[in-house]
């Protein structure tokens, strides 16, 4: 039973290493491309583990082909989504999880009904709206991903108000406070940790963001990373060098953001999904 | 207990419904109009929706202006009987076109009237061409050829009315291409998803038991998930490359491809590739939410399934999993449906060659390629009822709970 035990828990290890090795993989093969000179790309070099002549030209071409105004975009478009549909998730969510009323069951199907869709069903549309609002290449895109984000926003907040303990707001009711004074100054302070889960997984599905920006925004100066890093690749070469330089680059603010909150993405990832 | 709501309550709910009406509910319903239209915006006459007859009146007018201006040049060179009749055909296209100088829109407009015009403009193109070719000795400043092309644009200029009604539902059910790309998405989502469940599973199983390290393991499962699906296509892409892809290369070494070239410029390959890419990063966030729901499950019971002597493999089917169904039920659905949507991995990976077009991809390639918004909503619509079906067969055939009851 003992050596059943152990044979168990070393299988357990290797696997686990096995699968952490693998998830990591790729982007260590990733660095260490970045690092190598174009001749060593190709070629018997190009399985090559250290480079010959390791350079850092691959990133300073990456810059100069403007991968940081890409990440300033980004930066912009997340953080703009995320303050408003922090605070309209907030406010729908609060009366969605406390109070009844006809056709709350409608709305809140309907809502997740919006996050089920195929995203391509609004692209058309939104598209001819905003070139008939003269809105195309703007940073407007991001009421665009209202679409997105908000009811996967919702459903996260939604899910934190019902912890909160009623007798709370009743209490606040008693002394006096409107609906707005319980929820900004009762209610939010409490909820914050789940306010700050939902704009986390807010701000990751905005700089993820796609199609939409690749359509809307077709516009260099407008690009976000994932259409910006993906320009790279021309008609006539694909230079593995940037690409993979630009990848490290732009994969560095997911990193920093995993690591310092990945309580509140994976909180963030199984609310709604987990029944506690 | 719960309040019935105010006034005041109700408002907090405006600014959600405002931004899902605007950019859910309208492009919605506006894809499910453009469906019932042969609605191609890079094709003039059937540049709008359009249930009557219309007239492109500006660009009549423009035409028109063009042939006179042109044929006012030409009419320099002729003589005699030709210069008359030329002249006169400029004085009638004139005065023709003088009704509508006024009018900056398409207008709606009567069938027969703009049929008239048309006639009428098709019998001057046919005089004119008599008069070109009778004096084809000449060296003209503009020629027939190019007031040939004005001619057929005033044609455009009625537009008939392209409403199709449901006809395009009938030719989606035909289309073959739709009907590879709707297999294609099938088979990708199934074999992703399948694959992604079993290693989610295993995973979340090894680190429910083996606490120690399991920080490390969830922060770097976290990372894949975490960075943008159009970043880790393309690092994918740069592994599966015929040339210098190391996955590609491994993969030729071993005898799984035929070549390392074979990876993205084959079928099978292609597939394959998508796959694998979606499963790497993928995995991780099927064994975080298994993990989640395996961490409700008390641990108690866990203990008296073994006092009462029950091993691994019945603890397993008696207990783990049918307390973990509603998270399995609810992780799949959640997979299956981003699996069948996918876009940004495929259009990264192969762009929907090797016949790895999905239906997103098919999609949009129609509406925003071709600009065939018309028959591109039929396919985007297509694809909504398959969202459908197969939402309805987790919630109400296996039993999903999405709904909370309060």
């Amino acid at each position: 039973m003992q050596n059943q035990t152990k044979t168990f828990k070393i299988v357990c290890t290797i696997i686990i290493i096995a699968f952490m090795l693998i998830m990591i993989f790729p982007f260590v093969w990733i660095l260490v491309t970045s690092f190598k000179p174009s001749t060593e790309i190709y070629g018997p070099t190009a399985f090559q583990i250290i480079a010959n002549n390791p350079t850092g030209a691959n990133y300073t071409t990456v810059i100069d082909k403007g991968i940081l105004n890409s990440i300033k975009n980004s930066f912009i478009v997340s953080v703009i989504t995320t303050l408003y549909v922090v605070a309209v998730s907030t406010l729908c969510s609060y009366i969605l999880a406390r109070c009844h009323f006809k056709g709350k069951k409608l709305l809140m199907a309907g809502i997740l009904a919006v996050s089920m869709f195929p995203q391509m069903i609004v692209v058309g549309p939104i598209f001819n709206m905003f070139y008939k609002l003269n809105l195309l290449n703007s940073y407007w895109v991001c009421l665009a991903y209202s679409s997105i984000t908000l009811p996967a926003a919702t459903w996260i907040m939604v899910a934190h108000f019902k912890k909160i303990p009623i007798a709370l707001e009743e209490a606040a009711h008693i002394d006096g406070c409107n609906a707005w004074q319980t929820l900004w100054k009762v209610i939010f302070p409490i909820a914050l940790p789940g306010v700050f889960t939902c704009a986390i997984m807010t701000f990751i599905s905005a700089w993820n963001e796609y199609l939409l920006t690749y359509t809307l925004n077709a516009d260099k100066a407008f690009q976000t990373v994932p259409v910006g890093i993906n320009a790279l690749r021309t008609q006539f070469a694909i230079l593995w060098g940037e690409i993979t330089a630009a990848t490290i680059v732009v994969v560095i603010p997911t990193l920093i953001i995993v690591l310092l909150f990945q309580k509140q993405i994976v909180s963030g990832m199984t609310s709604g999904a987990v029944k506690e | 207990m719960k309040k019935r709501i105010t006034f005041t309550q109700a408002l907090f709910l405006l600014p959600l419904l405002i931004l899902l009406g605007i950019f859910a509910v309208y492009p919605i319903v506006t894809s499910a109009v453009y469906s019932l239209f042969d609605y191609r915006t890079n094709d003039q006459t059937v540049a709008g929706l359009y249930t009557s007859n219309k007239f492109n009146a500006p660009l009549f007018v423009e035409d028109c202006g063009y042939i006179t201006w042109y044929l006012g040049d030409d009419v320099t060179l002729l003589e005699g009987e030709d210069k008359q009749k030329a002249e006169q055909i400029i004085a009638e296209i004139d005065e023709i076109a003088a009704p509508y100088k006024e009018v900056n829109e398409v207008v709606s407009i009567d069938g027969d009237i703009s049929q008239n015009v048309v006639d009428k403009m098709t019998s001057y193109q046919e005089e004119l061409k008599a008069i070109y070719t009778k004096n084809s000795d000449k060296q003209f400043y503009n020629g027939y050829e190019k007031l040939e092309l004005l001619f057929n644009e005033v044609y455009g200029c009625k537009i008939s009315s392209n409403f199709t009604g449901l006809s395009a539902y009938v030719q989606v059910l035909k289309d073959t291409r739709f009907g590879d790309s709707l297999k294609t998405t099938l088979i990708f989502t199934f074999i992703s998803v399948f694959f992604e469940f079993i290693l989610g599973l295993g995973l979340a199983l090894i680190m429910n038991k083996a606490m120690k390290g399991i920080g490390a393991v969830r922060t770097i499962s976290l990372i894949p998930w975490a960075i943008p699906t159009a970043v880790s296509a393309l690092m994918w892409s740069y592994m599966y490359d015929g040339s210098s892809g190391i996955i590609a290369k491994i993969f030729a070494d071993i005898g799984l491809i035929s070549a390392p070239e074979a990876m993205l410029l084959t079928g099978s390959g292609a597939m394959t590739a998508a796959i694998l890419a979606d499963v790497w990063k993928t995995t991780p966030y099927m064994a975080l939410l298994l993990l989640a729901g395996l961490q409700t499950i008390d641990t108690g019971l866990y203990e008296s399934a073994s006092i009462d002597g029950a091993g691994p493999i019945t603890t397993f089917f008696k207990i783990t999993l049918p307390l973990l169904k509603p998270s399995i039920l609810v992780a799949l659905l959640f997979r299956t449906l981003d699996a069948f949507r996918v876009y940004d991995l495929i259009a990264v990976l192969t762009g929907g060659a090797q016949g790895t077009e999905t239906l997103s991809i098919y999609a949009y390639k129609l509406m925003i390629g071709q600009s065939n918004y018309g028959y591109g909503s039929v396919v985007v619509l297509a694809m909504a009822i398959c969202v459908g079906i197969i939402a309805f067969i987790f919630v109400k055939v296996l039993g999903a709970e999405l709904l909370s009851d309060d």
